[in-house]
């Protein structure tokens, strides 16, 4: 339906034209791709980091606590307000955090998310910060669901710790990892208030991912008809992407 | 009126008419009829998948029937609700509610019927008196042992005084010594209540030691009922037959031929009549046989010496049976000897239905 | 010193500055929002300074206070999740109890409704309460939130409740309990972590929740989460002030996040196992 706001009078059925527009559309190939590298690099991002994160803290039991509590954090707060955050005290140029720390470094000063180059690779960041946790909590409670025998039959195989590790640690929290790529793959897909809250999709249009484009469109330029239908690829890429992920897992777990 | 009839009030009179229970294509149940007297410990004994828990279930009114009825002191209770059925039951997994403490778990029957409290300390005190279990009455059923957990649960089932008590396999979760000690005290227990019981068991060894009369289940149906020794003597088929008795009944493939029988390849000729010629199958029980100078030949395989019995398997033509004897029986493995069996120890059932062939008795 | 004293004294190390890394951003703006604005852009950053309370002052009382929202936040977010309790626990229940050849399916419907971006839904929602009115209203909004509060809750639960085997139902019923006594003082007893962990995380999305609330609230429905939006374009850089309001408008859930730590974690976990295992 083609309902454009700032011409109300042209309301009416516009059928297809609203996907055809579409694939015409450098914008929005430009957001999907945006999207594309987003989506990919926060959950591999967050895998490997909490993956790192668990095997690190599975060898110091006391400091579990603390790490506990510390990821907790993140988790609990609203994503709009760690934007927030991270656009004012951690990235601003010349006080924010990284910055300061730059600039001690002699990397000097950077506009983090004012600039094209950087702004994606802040808002990523950002997103991965936050969501990192889960993934750590998650494969931690896997690894220590581990039971030690297996292990100890290993060694006395003469297996090295990078065998153990590859061959019989890894493939015991597959379950686990497969649910935590899941799980944020939905999540990054729809992720939209942080990166609102810290660039708005810009500057211009170097962050703006799909969620966002559709929100631009129907409430910035009050395109609704064109915004519902972009936001409807988006449901259609998500629905597509669980289902194939949901048959790997199902597979997976048969094998 | 029995002894046991007469302490339970002459309640908990069952009768189960044409019980059939289908689930979709298959059908679990077809035609159960059953009669059990107030007072009687009745065990439904058979293997699993048998249909005994699901009688069980539809007589405490836990599942719904297909087709048939089911009768409590003669009023049709088909359709009741199982709280109103004045039923109690003991899960196989005890089924206590593990948030509340032994005392308020014997006690929620009865304050779900609004008792006064008083009378609640009452009877809840004088059920664990009952199964010994009053010094426990503070703890959770987190805190007991499985013995322990099994008592509560019957105490729960006993301070309502129902007219039925139902046990689900009750023992199979203790181990084995424990088992025996409890299966005795059970039995006390019901005596001493008077309490019609109905147990479930597929340990024939428990049914027969301890049930007044016991219902053998096969495949959905009740294959015969009577009382233990009856069951043991006279199996109704080869298969309940082969069901009853550590070790069960040896059975071998036979033939009746002009009035002897022919076994193993050899002949034994019979002082009693065994009916007609045909191929059957020949029963006879462990303590039974013998080693003998003359009989069917055999190949002894395993001596398994149990201290007080001692157990032969025997290699008949590639089957094994097994003799048991109290007697340290002087063969060694791999020994050809010849197995004998008296006459009256013999039970004889058709090859194609399995259905016991009448003989007359010497 | 030993090969493996060094190595745990490395790892130590190295979990000390990813420990460092996740909580600082938090610390640091906690640190801010004792800072006057001066304070705040001093270069190279201050650690020691005089604190004041000046920052909190003004954003409970001043001009641009952020009370009415926290106000407004917890309207929405204790109305939904209460709603939420209400409608979901007996819900879950029957789903989990009944044998519907739907219950498969519905598990990976339920999923699926919490993976759909809401950017997708919100333009519907805006049309639909446009039409009835219910803008800018705490029963639309409120409404909203249980589109997407319900169907989590419900999921979540019914995996408490299939965890309680089906005798403890029946032997209640047995003991004359009826079904809902039964319910009542048999099952929702054993299911309490359950309803705990549920709780909270149907409260911490309501909270945190922005894109609903920013579209579908207005002046008078205006959460916190709105209200630290706006902050950033009208305060411009009043930072201290910024961090004052933030801690403010995340104190409820930093505190529910520390008081219910092993809730939480359980609840992730958990969630996480039956998520995958029910399809």
């Amino acid at each position: 339906m083609r309902i454009d706001l700032s011409m109300p009078w042209l309301g009416g059925f516009a059928g297809v034209d609203n996907y055809a527009k579409m694939g015409g559309d450098p914008r929005f190939w430009h957001s999907l791709w945006l999207t594309l590298i987003y989506t990919a690099s926060t959950v591999v991002l967050q895998v490997v980091l909490g993956l790192s994160l668990a095997l690190l803290v599975l060898r110091i039991p006391r400091g579990q606590a603390a790490m506990r509590i510390a990821a907790i954090l993140p988790i609990v707060l609203a994503p709009v307000v760690v934007g927030l955050f991270w656009r004012t005290l951690v990235l601003s140029p010349d006080v924010g955090l990284v910055d300061v720390v730059t600039r001690a470094l002699g990397l000097g000063s950077h506009n983090w998310l004012g600039d094209p180059q950087l702004a994606l690779i802040s808002v990523i960041a950002i997103h991965t910060w936050q969501w990192t946790p889960f993934a750590f909590l998650v494969i931690l409670a896997s690894l220590s669901a581990l039971s030690p025998e297996v292990f100890e039959a290993a060694r006395i195989d003469r297996a090295s710790a990078w065998q153990r590790f590859r061959y019989i640690t890894l493939p015991l929290i597959r379950p686990a990892i497969v649910i935590v790529v899941i799980m944020r793959t939905m999540i990054a897909l729809s992720a939209f208030a942080a990166i609102f809250a810290a660039t708005g999709g810009g500057p211009g249009t170097s962050t703006e991912i799909l969620n966002l484009y559709a929100y631009r469109t129907s409430f910035s330029e009050l395109n609704l008809g064109y915004g519902a239908a972009l936001a409807v690829v988006l449901l259609a890429i998500t629905l597509a992407v669980s289902f194939v992920m949901f048959r790997v897992r199902r597979r997976a777990a048969v094998a | 009126m029995t002894a046991a009839a007469e302490a339970s009030g002459n309640r908990g009179r069952v009768s189960l008419r044409g019980i059939v229970k289908r689930h979709g294509a298959f059908t679990a149940l077809h035609g159960v009829d059953l009669d059990i007297e107030p007072g009687e410990f009745f065990a439904l004994l058979g293997p699993s998948g048998s249909g005994k828990t699901t009688t069980l279930r539809i007589l405490a009114g836990l599942e719904p029937r297909s087709e048939g009825r089911v009768l409590l002191d003669g009023e049709d209770v088909t359709f009741r609700e199982p709280g109103a059925r004045d039923v109690a039951m003991v899960f196989q997994s005890y089924a206590l509610y593990p948030h509340m403490s032994v005392f308020d778990n014997i006690a929620f029957p009865l304050r779900m019927i609004a008792t006064p409290a008083d009378a609640v300390e009452r009877a809840v005190r004088d059920a664990a008196a009952k199964v010994r279990i009053d010094h426990l009455l503070a703890r959770r059923p987190g805190q007991l042992s499985g013995g322990q957990q099994q008592r509560c649960a019957l105490a729960r089932a006993i301070v309502r005084k129902p007219r039925l008590f139902l046990l689900d396999e009750p023992l199979s979760n203790l181990d084995a010594k424990l088992r025996l000690e409890t299966r005795v005290e059970l039995r006390k227990l019901q005596r001493s209540l008077g309490v019609t019981t109905v147990y479930v068991t597929h340990d024939q060894e428990e049914a027969m030691t301890i049930a007044d009369r016991v219902a053998v289940f096969m495949e959905g149906r009740i294959v015969q009922v009577g009382r233990p020794q009856e069951i043991f003597a006279r199996p109704v088929s080869a298969i309940v037959a082969a069901f009853i008795g550590s070790p069960p009944m040896n059975l071998l493939p036979a033939e009746v031929r002009s009035g002897g029988l022919h076994v193993a390849g050899v002949d034994l000729p019979m002082s009693r009549p065994l009916g007609a010629d045909g191929p059957v199958t020949l029963g006879v029980r462990p303590a039974a046989l013998r080693i003998a100078p003359t009989g069917v030949p055999a190949r002894v395989y395993l001596i398994e010496d149990l201290g007080d019995t001692t157990i032969v398997d025997l290699d008949v033509r590639g089957q094994v049976i097994k003799l048991r004897t109290d007697h340290r029986p002087q063969v060694r493995e791999g020994e050809q000897v010849h197995v004998a069996f008296a006459a009256d120890a013999l039970h004889l059932f058709e090859r194609d239905s399995g259905l016991r062939r009448s003989v007359s008795e010497v | 010193m030993t090969a493996r004293r060094l190595r745990t004294l490395v790892l130590i190390g190295l979990a000390a500055l990813l420990l460092a890394v996740w909580a600082f951003p938090v610390l640091w703006a906690l640190l801010t929002s004792f800072k006057t604005e001066r304070d705040v852009l001093a270069y190279p950053p201050t650690v020691i300074f005089e604190p004041t309370l000046r920052n909190y002052r003004d954003v409970l009382f001043g001009s641009a206070s952020i009370l009415p929202n926290l106000v407004s936040s917890t309207i929405v977010a204790g109305a939904s999740t209460l709603l939420t309790l209400v409608f979901a626990i007996p819900a879950a229940y029957a789903l989990a109890r009944l044998d519907l050849p739907a219950k498969r399916a519905s598990g990976f419907y339920v999923l699926a409704t919490q993976m759909l971006p809401p950017v997708g839904l919100i333009i519907p929602y805006y049309l639909v309460l446009q039409k009835i009115g219910g803008l800018d209203t705490y029963g639309g909004l409120i409404a909203i939130y249980l589109t997407f509060s319900l169907p989590f809750a419900i999921w979540l639960m019914v995996s408490y409740f299939e965890d309680i085997p089906r005798e403890m139902e029946e032997a209640a019923l047995l003991d004359r309990a009826g079904r809902l006594r039964a319910l009542w003082y048999v099952i929702l007893p054993q299911v309490r972590g359950g309803i705990a962990v549920t709780t909270i995380f149907v409260f911490l999305n309501a909270w945190n929740e922005f894109l609903f609330a920013v579209v579908l609230g207005g002046n008078r429905v205006r959460p916190v989460t709105v209200a630290m939006f706006n902050f950033i374009s009208v305060e411009q850089t009043l930072w201290a002030k910024l961090a004052a309001g933030a801690m403010l408008a995340m104190a409820p859930v930093i505190v529910l996040g520390l008081l219910a730590q092993r809730h939480i974690v359980k609840g992730l976990t958990v969630g996480a196992v039956k998520g995958g295992g029910r399809t």
